[in-house]
């Protein structure tokens, strides 16, 4: 490609830009010395556009509404008459310092383009890498070193020369748009130039383009990430000026540095020999090498922030307050730590250490979050998941891909009322699939939200339908089942007014009604069909008399009685309310609703015990689920006291009601309801959630409190899709693991490792005082529990110390104990549900009856 | 940049008591001076952190809320044992939860460590035309178990923040007078350790 420099005078023709045939992004500082300035028109009127993009926004407040659209742009100006330079003159440094003094970086709204705008869509949209033969002229926006009078909606320019540095920041290491930050060398920063990608023509074109020859979007800035608009701005930049990146701070991108700026910039972090090496060199060395490795560039870029992060926080922490406000005025440091210093969170935690380790490590996660979302939309070969899985680094990465598997896109589309339908005879109703195909579905995909589906297949999916009946035998249950609930309804009705029964019976019955209403009018009010209160308390006495009720709340109220009244044995328990609602904002009908919550309580009855015997049950087979999976991680938990998973609690007891939203309560309770894999597949979906989180859990959380802690806020931040995928990841790994230790085991026996299982409850040392926060060692009471436990299952799991979790099973027999698999762990595999006969709940029920 | 840590005292507190009678709003209420009527139940356990200044110390508070239902009351007894100090709330409009105090009491006596601190609270005591206990069955029955006695209000911001700072500050008190003695390093959360850490000792040196 022999284009030239826009050279109007044609009498010379200097060497353009460096085509980039030989290799698309590698422009070599040497090329710029031969590319001179050009003659700028002869009009004299206007700037040369070189390069420019659309869509680069500034976001002046928080809110999107008042986000401006505009163009990035490099243009050249007439320099200054002095400055004027003939190409053919040897590359002086006055030379180049006149030509970055007539190059100008600018943002101009699209709204300030009048007729300009089609000379910028046409430089936008050519597909040189270098600028066309003859740059068309466009208006000069005014030129400016400090951005105080142009924030905003005002076009504004930067001679290139008063450029100190841009930060960069590409769409994956945190935001979901890419941004660029113009810092002047007089120490001003402009406001960030957001690059919203997906709506730019030109370098969605350009992506296009990349894939179609070089079958790669990644990013050639060595981020790892997916080429975005930023690239192509920096590498404009470099074939003009000397573009450096900071060693220590790799998102910055020094300007035509000097040696000093080299050496002191990012005074925060030490810099190392190798570190100033790299500095002095501008070289990536560490890049390739972190390539080949394969480790996930994002965690690479999460780390290094961290470091970064953490540094400063730890002088925040070290210091005072008043530091504090030092250090976030502080120019050098990045942007996102001054951000984030100055965040109101940061504020009040900046003098809590535990708490400001809690905060760092949940935005180290939403980092990782944020560019898990932006990494999905990439798309994964065949090659690269092969690659990921040969690698073994982090087995759990490879988890994630599955979401990208498009063979399972169309397995996970929704059930549609219409499919639903479809499954059975038209004229007799009864299913025409086998109820595990229909199950896998439903499994995979979820029901619709929107059409009814629910409704109807959730009867099914609960039991209170049979898979195998005709719609007559439905109709005829369905009937009996209203009379039967009306039935229910009427007995405590009864109850109530006559006041029938022992004293103790009647306390019971006061107690329960009390707790009931109690609990409904906090149960889900946040959803429309809860919330609000439009019709007078019935019940002038209670204590909701003045706030009043609705309709659904007294429906809410009627159901929980009724289950207390049919279930006596365990009668309420907190928490079921929690898992009624659901069903009931589906059914919509209290009888319907009434036997569908019975029956989901036939499979929870074990979580609400009085002996929490069930709860304890569950929590120990995820810590021996924990141990096989992720021994690393399990001796990390042990460390911390924390293996008696009690962190689970609430999550395992409500199924995640508390965790996630309502909507997705209801596509994830559909997908438990199915029993498709293991009838206790919560138990991978909690085990998929402390793996997402594990990393920040064994680098940063150092005792009980602060799993606890860490754990309970997850609420509301864990992403339904990915987890499921997760945990069914995890159970697919699971089931083989178990398959090779069942395959070893037919060989003599080596005999059996003994280790600690500890007793999963109660949870203890964690507020058992510990100076500074820490928690005591592990109490001589928890190790007896541990023995005994440990000698009733008999049977262990080895921490296998020498293992990752990526190992196969059977590798480095040498290193690796024995493993057994014991009953709770084995029961996972089964997808029969476990109940609890009428005898067990009347021993352990708590209710009345018992 | 080891070791400077940003309290001296760390006291453990506890809230128990019927369900419904507002421990996490008193919590909610201490900890972030913010009331929601409509709350959730309480499920397993959760706690904050406010750190406060007594007599020019720095006290850094970890409260754990509980569950209040009975069922639940395995679990929540775990935690007695760390708590310096316990919460005993009940609901001044509900006649039951004070009469279940006893009980509470008698667990905490079970369970929790010798001597803990505790303080008696009648919460939602801005609701009088409810009330159906009154302040003087309420310092009726303190007397008699011994403890301090205080109403508060969560929603109405009454003596919320000197009930804690009651309980606090007489713990701290016991604090410094134990420490006299022996036991110097065993009593829990008094001495300003070595083990701090603070983000540059704890976090920097596993970062890297």
């Amino acid at each position: 490609m022999a284009s030239t420099a826009g050279i109007e005078d044609a009498s010379r023709d200097p060497p353009s830009p460096p085509s980039p045939t030989a290799s698309f992004y590698d422009m070599s500082d040497d090329s710029e010395r031969e590319y001179s300035t050009i003659r700028h028109s002869r009009s004299g009127k206007g700037v040369k556009l070189l390069y420019t993009k659309s869509k680069v926004y500034v976001h002046p407040t928080s809110s999107a509404r008042d986000n401006v659209p505009g163009y990035i742009a490099l243009m050249q100006q007439k320099p200054a008459a002095g400055d004027v330079t003939t190409p053919s003159t040897s590359p002086e440094p006055s030379a180049r310092r006149a030509q970055r003094r007539s190059l100008l970086l600018a943002w101009v709204p699209e709204s300030s383009l009048g007729e300009a705008s089609s000379t910028y869509a046409k430089v936008e949209s050519s597909t040189s890498p270098s600028p066309p033969q003859h740059s068309p002229l466009v208006p000069a926006p005014p030129v400016t070193t400090t951005h105080s009078s142009s924030l905003g909606t005002y076009a504004f320019s930067v001679p290139v020369s008063e450029v100190f540095s841009i930060l960069v920041r590409p769409p994956n290491s945190g935001w979901w748009h890419g941004s660029v930050v113009i810092n002047t060398r007089a120490g001003d920063s402009f406001p960030a130039l957001f690059f919203h990608d997906s709506e730019c023509q030109s370098t969605i074109e350009q992506r296009k383009r990349l894939q179609r020859e070089n079958f790669s979007i990644s990013s050639p800035e060595g981020s790892g990430g997916v080429f975005w608009g930023g690239d192509e701005l920096i590498r404009w930049l470099k074939s003009y000026v000397h573009v450096e990146r900071s060693a220590q701070e790799p998102s910055i991108y020094l300007i035509d540095p000097n040696d000093a700026d080299k050496l002191s910039f990012g005074s925060g972090g030490k810099p190392t020999s190798h570190n100033v090496r790299n500095v002095l060199e501008g070289k990536h060395k560490d890049e390739p090498a972190m390539h080949k490795q394969g480790e996930d560039p994002v965690t690479k870029a999460l780390k290094q922030a961290r470091w970064s992060f953490l540094e400063k926080m730890a002088q925040v922490t070290t210091f005072t307050r008043r530091t504090a406000q030092a250090v976030a005025e502080n120019k050098n440091l990045p942007p996102q730590v001054k951000r984030l210093m100055q965040s109101p969170q940061v504020q009040t935690v900046s003098d809590e250490f535990d708490s400001a380790r809690l905060y760092l490590a949940r935005w180290a996660m939403g980092i990782a979050e944020q560019s898990e979302k932006e990494r999905n939309q990439r798309i994964w070969t065949a090659k690269d998941v092969l690659e990921m899985e040969e690698t073994g680094v982090g087995e759990f990465e490879i988890l994630d891909l599955d979401a990208q598997n498009i063979s399972l896109a169309d397995k996970r589309k929704p059930v549609s009322l219409q499919e639903w339908k479809g499954y059975f005879n038209a004229s007799t109703g009864r299913l025409e699939r086998t109820p595990d195909e229909v199950k896998e579905r439903i499994f995979h995909g979820g029901l619709a939200t929107d059409d009814g589906a629910r409704k109807e297949a959730w009867l099914f999916l609960l039991g209170v339908y049979d898979w195998t009946s005709t719609k007559e035998e439905r109709r005829a249950k369905m009937n009996s089942l209203r009379d039967e609930y009306i039935r229910l309804k009427g007995a405590w009705w009864e109850r109530m007014v006559d006041e029938q029964g022992t004293l103790e019976e009647r306390e019971w019955w006061k107690e329960q009604k009390m707790r009931i209403e109690k609990d409904v009018h906090r149960t889900d009010r946040h959803i429309p069909l809860f919330a609000g209160e439009d019709i007078p308390h019935p019940d002038p006495d209670s204590p909701f008399a003045e706030a009043g009720t609705n309709v659904h709340l007294e429906q809410m109220k009627d159901m929980l009685l009724t289950y207390n009244e049919y279930n006596r044995d365990l009668g309420y328990v907190q928490g079921m309310s929690d898992l009624l609602a659901p069903i009931y904002a589906i059914e919509q009908d209290d009888a319907v609703a009434f036997w569908g919550f019975v029956k989901f309580m036939e499979r929870m009855e074990r979580n609400f015990l009085r002996d929490q015997s069930g709860m304890r049950l569950q929590l120990l087979t995820l810590d021996q689920l924990c141990q096989l999976l992720d021994p690393k991680l399990y001796e990390h938990l042990q460390k911390l006291d924390s293996t008696n998973f009690f962190f689970f609690f609430r999550m395992l007891l409500v199924w995640f009601k508390r965790e996630f939203s309502f909507e997705d309560i209801l596509r994830l309770y559909e997908t438990l309801w199915t029993d498709f894999l293991s009838a206790n597949f919560h138990l991978f979906v909690a085990m998929a959630i402390l793996e997402k989180h594990r990393n920040v859990i064994m680098e940063h959380l150092k005792g009980f409190d602060e799993v606890l802690k860490y754990v309970n806020e997850l609420s509301g931040s864990i992403d339904l899709p990915s987890t499921l995928v997760r945990a069914e990841a995890l159970f697919k790994r699971f089931q083989r693991v178990v398959e090779a230790i069942d395959r070893k085991s037919s060989f003599p026996a080596a005999p059996v490792a003994r280790q600690r299982v500890p007793l999963p409850l109660p949870p203890p040392p964690a507020t058992s005082p510990g100076v500074d926060g820490r928690p005591r060692q592990a109490s001589a009471e928890s190790g007896s529990g541990a023995r005994r436990r440990s000698s009733s299952t008999a049977v262990a799991v080895t921490t296998g110390r020498e293992r990752t979790v990526g190992d196969h099973v059977g590798a480095g027999v040498g290193a690796e104990k024995e493993r057994v698999v014991t009953p709770e762990l084995r029961a996972l595999l089964s997808r029969e549900v476990p109940k609890l006969d009428k005898v067990e709940v009347r021993a352990h029920g708590g209710g009345v009856g018992s | 940049m080891a070791g400077t840590r940003n309290y001296d005292f760390l006291i453990k507190l506890l809230l128990i008591g019927d369900s419904g009678v507002g421990k996490s709003c008193c919590l909610l209420r201490f900890s972030e001076d913010s009331f929601t009527p409509s709350f959730i139940t309480t499920i397993g356990i959760d706690f904050k952190i406010r750190t406060i200044e007594l007599d020019g110390k720095r006290v850094k508070l970890q409260i754990w809320d509980t569950a209040g239902q009975e069922r639940f009351r395995t679990i929540t007894t775990a935690y007695y044992r760390g708590a310096m100090g316990i919460l005993l709330v009940y609901d001044v409009t509900d006649e039951k939860s004070f009469n279940n105090i006893r009980t509470w009491f008698s667990n905490v006596e079970q369970h929790a460590s010798e001597g803990v601190n505790k303080i008696l609270i009648g919460n939602k005591c801005d609701w009088e035309e409810k009330r159906a206990v009154s302040t003087e069955q309420g310092q009726q029955l303190a007397n008699e178990l011994n403890i301090p006695f205080m109403e508060v209000s969560a929603k109405s911001n009454i003596n919320v923040e000197k009930a804690f700072f009651s309980l606090a500050s007489d713990i701290k008190k016991k604090l410094l007078d134990t420490q006299q003695p022996q036991q110097q390093q065993q009593q829990s959360g008094v001495q300003v350790g070595s083990n701090a850490g603070g983000l540059g000792g704890g976090l920097g040196k596993n970062c890297c």
